[in-house]
């Protein structure tokens, strides 16, 4: 036989391995969705427990369990790993299970690549959690990498600077796969207007990631030459401009607020229609509204930066580009609300944290144009009203939209309905805890209670101690959500293929659970 | 994946059968061409920026992230010409097929050719070749389990007849 004859019958007709290089060697989209949402939930367990370690300091004023620099390590680890670990890996996990099925497609457009990308999200997480044991400890100077701290710190920092590169490299190689899978693998029929919402938010959102992920990785190598090669690009101390740092990395960091959020405004939009039974309101602009506020997220970057000193003029254009980005959101939650009137609504466990979302984000929303306001964030600046701000966002918002999708998605995955008491007390337990935790946050922050300190003045004691007590609730329901999936994995009542009454969409065309293969022949939409 | 089974096609006979797939591309050439160019357009500007500000570091990573978007890009352009089709014409039987810079054309006699459909459990996992003179090449390269099942099925009777 030729070459190419050997060629052609060895591509494309895999042999499985088994065992571990099943999942080491696999370029099957589920299964390396499936790998990137298991990454992301011990992500999550590993961060909460920091969170619940911080919440347990500051049960009381005064020191207690922890050294100062230890609680400093917790605060900074916590956030990296939640925002690079948790939440954009999940995210990651839901577009290449869903994405490929939402299209008609058979994969992504590059399983190899695909394979190479998830691999890469284990080193980096075993560099920052191992990065505690190095001498030292881990990386103290906040999740943001601030200069002149990040310049000054021992080996975990640039172990950290690593980390975060070979995440970036991650995030690259996931992103391209998205863009070329969503434009080039759609099925005949299936035009860019007529795709689910969240092939669209991910789509920008890929978009957004190659944008800012250059920018990052600029800013931490020039932080790691100014640490290991005597640049001065950052360090005050030869010339350098640490507030430059700031204008740089928020330049990355605030789109990265968005990068967190738009998949989860996908997900949404995929299950409110669902138990609306009613297609979704204002399709279209949700569309235009998605892009705008990718569009709107480059302009917006000193928001963070008020208190470093700057001109007026400068002030009041991020004060009032930050507002104008409430004017896209707001269509977003108008369009949520207008599809659940006068629909034939159920409140099955998707649904509920989906309302959950819908309510709370707004708040996160509205606390965000308390803080875009230029005078009023001068006063709240590093405060717990920031830290409530964007947990509100990143919780009710991002974590829960993923709470939303997993119970959406799984009997799909699974083949078997979830546990639906247990779905609802994991629901409940969940939104108490949450507000019980973050709510008062607003309250220690109007009162001047910075951010990043492990002990505080007494007057603060009572809503930490609510604040604590209502982690401690949130954190150890998550267990239950553990629970709820592994009883799923493991049998539960069969699935139909198309799960839910109302559920449109290809993926609800194949059985559950779909199978290793799906869309070797492309559908056709009509 | 998109397939064309017809009797009557260009080039061959009537009464000939010929079975053609190619894998699906929904993106144009002006989409691709918009995708790269607002991408690192966005990315020079941003990075050129900072560059004139002193911070030139961020430069080469974004060439080499433009870089990889290139090369997907590319890859997926040298895919838009793969193709295979199966050709039986009176006595002859051509297998055709196109993958990237491979390809092949190979002739069979039709009274030779053996239709060989190989499921690893029932209707799953199938793999379908056509053998002639102990070679064996693979055929519906771009089609699910059923579809090869099928065409398994109307090779058979095509061979036969």
């Amino acid at each position: 036989m030729s070459d190419a004859a050997h060629a052609h019958d060895d591509h494309g007709h895999h042999a499985h391995p088994t065992g571990i290089m099943r999942w080491l060697t696999t370029t099957n989209h589920k299964d390396i969705g499936t790998m990137y949402l298991w990454f992301a939930l011990i992500m999550l367990f590993s961060a909460g427990t920091m969170a619940l370690l911080i919440r347990a300091e500051l049960f009381h004023p005064g020191m207690q369990l922890m050294h100062p620099d230890f609680f400093n390590q917790l605060t900074t680890m916590h956030g990296l790993i939640m925002i690079f670990g948790a939440i954009m890996p999940a995210f990651t996990g839901f577009a290449n299970w869903q994405v490929p099925l939402m299209l008609g497609a058979p994969d992504m457009a590059f399983p190899r690549m695909n394979n190479w990308s998830f691999w890469l999200l284990p080193v980096a997480g075993i560099m920052l959690l191992g990065s505690f044991l190095l001498p030292g400890g881990a990386v103290a100077g906040g999740w943001t990498m601030y200069p002149p701290l990040f310049i000054q710190g021992g080996v975990s920092y640039d172990l950290t600077i690593l980390a975060v590169h070979i995440m970036g490299l991650s995030s690259i190689m996931g992103s391209i796969n998205i863009i070329t899978t969503i434009l080039n693998m759609r099925a005949p029929g299936l035009t860019l207007m007529k795709m689910p919402l969240f092939c669209w938010t991910w789509l920008i959102t890929a978009y957004l990631l190659i944008a800012t992920m250059p920018v990052l990785a600029g800013a931490v190598t020039m932080l790691l030459t100014d640490r290991n090669f005597g640049t001065h690009f950052f360090n005050a101390a030869g010339g350098g401009d640490p507030v430059m740092f700031q204008h740089i990395f928020w330049f990355f960091g605030h789109p990265e607020v968005y990068i967190l959020i738009l998949p989860a405004f996908g997900i949404v939009s995929q299950i409110i229609p669902t138990f609306a039974r009613k297609p979704l309101f204002g399709y279209a602009s949700m569309v235009y509204a998605t892009a705008s506020i990718a569009i709107l997220s480059f302009t917006v970057w000193a928001h963070h930066m008020f208190t470093t000193g700057m001109p007026v003029a400068s002030q009041l254009f991020f004060m009032f580009s930050t507002m104008l980005i409430a004017v896209p959101t707001g269509v977003k939650v108008f369009n949520w609300v207008a599809t659940m009137w006068k629909g034939s609504l159920t409140f099955e466990t998707p649904m509920l944290f989906a309302i959950a979302f819908v309510c709370l984000f707004t708040i996160g929303g509205f606390s965000g144009l308390v803080l875009a306001m230029a005078p009023v964030d001068i006063q709240l600046q590093d405060t717990y009203y920031v830290v409530a701000h964007f947990h509100y966002v990143l919780v009710s918002g991002a974590l829960f939209s993923i709470f939303a999708g997993i119970y959406f998605w799984l009997p799909k995955w699974t083949g078997h309905m979830y546990n639906e008491t247990l779905g609802k007390t994991h629901f409940w337990l969940s939104v108490i805890g949450m507000n019980i935790v973050f709510f008062p946050m607003h309250f220690l922050g109007l009162a001047g209670m910075p951010r990043r300190i492990p002990d505080y003045a007494l007057q603060f004691t009572e809503f930490n101690q609510i604040a604590t007590v209502g982690a401690f609730i949130f954190g150890f329901s998550q267990l239950l959500f553990l629970a709820v999936v592994l009883k799923t994995i493991k049998g539960g009542a069969k699935a139909s293929d198309r799960v839910w009454e109302g559920a449109e969409g290809l993926e609800w065309t194949v059985p559950s659970p779909a199978p290793y293969h799906t869309f070797e022949t492309a559908p056709v939409v009509k | 994946m998109e397939q064309m089974n017809t009797e009557d096609c260009e080039g061959v006979s009537a009464g000939a059968f010929v079975f053609q797939s190619r894998p699906n591309h929904s993106l144009t050439h002006g989409q691709q061409r918009f995708v790269f160019w607002s991408l690192a357009g966005v990315c020079f500007a941003t990075s050129s920026g900072f560059a004139l500000l002193g911070y030139w570091l961020i430069l080469p990573f974004a060439g080499l992230e433009i870089g990889l978007l290139a090369w997907a890009l590319g890859a997926l352009r040298s895919q838009e010409g793969d193709y295979e089709t199966l050709t039986i014409e009176g006595d002859v039987v051509v297998l055709e097929w196109h993958a990237g810079t491979r390809g092949e054309r190979r002739e069979m006699n039709r009274q030779w050719a053996r239709v060989v459909c190989d499921c690893r459990t029932p209707g799953r996992d199938c793999r379908l070749s056509l053998c002639s003179h102990g070679r064996e090449t693979k055929v519906g390269q771009y089609l699910s389990d059923e579809a090869r099942l099928q065409l398994a099925a109307t090779l058979r009777r095509k061979l036969q007849a």
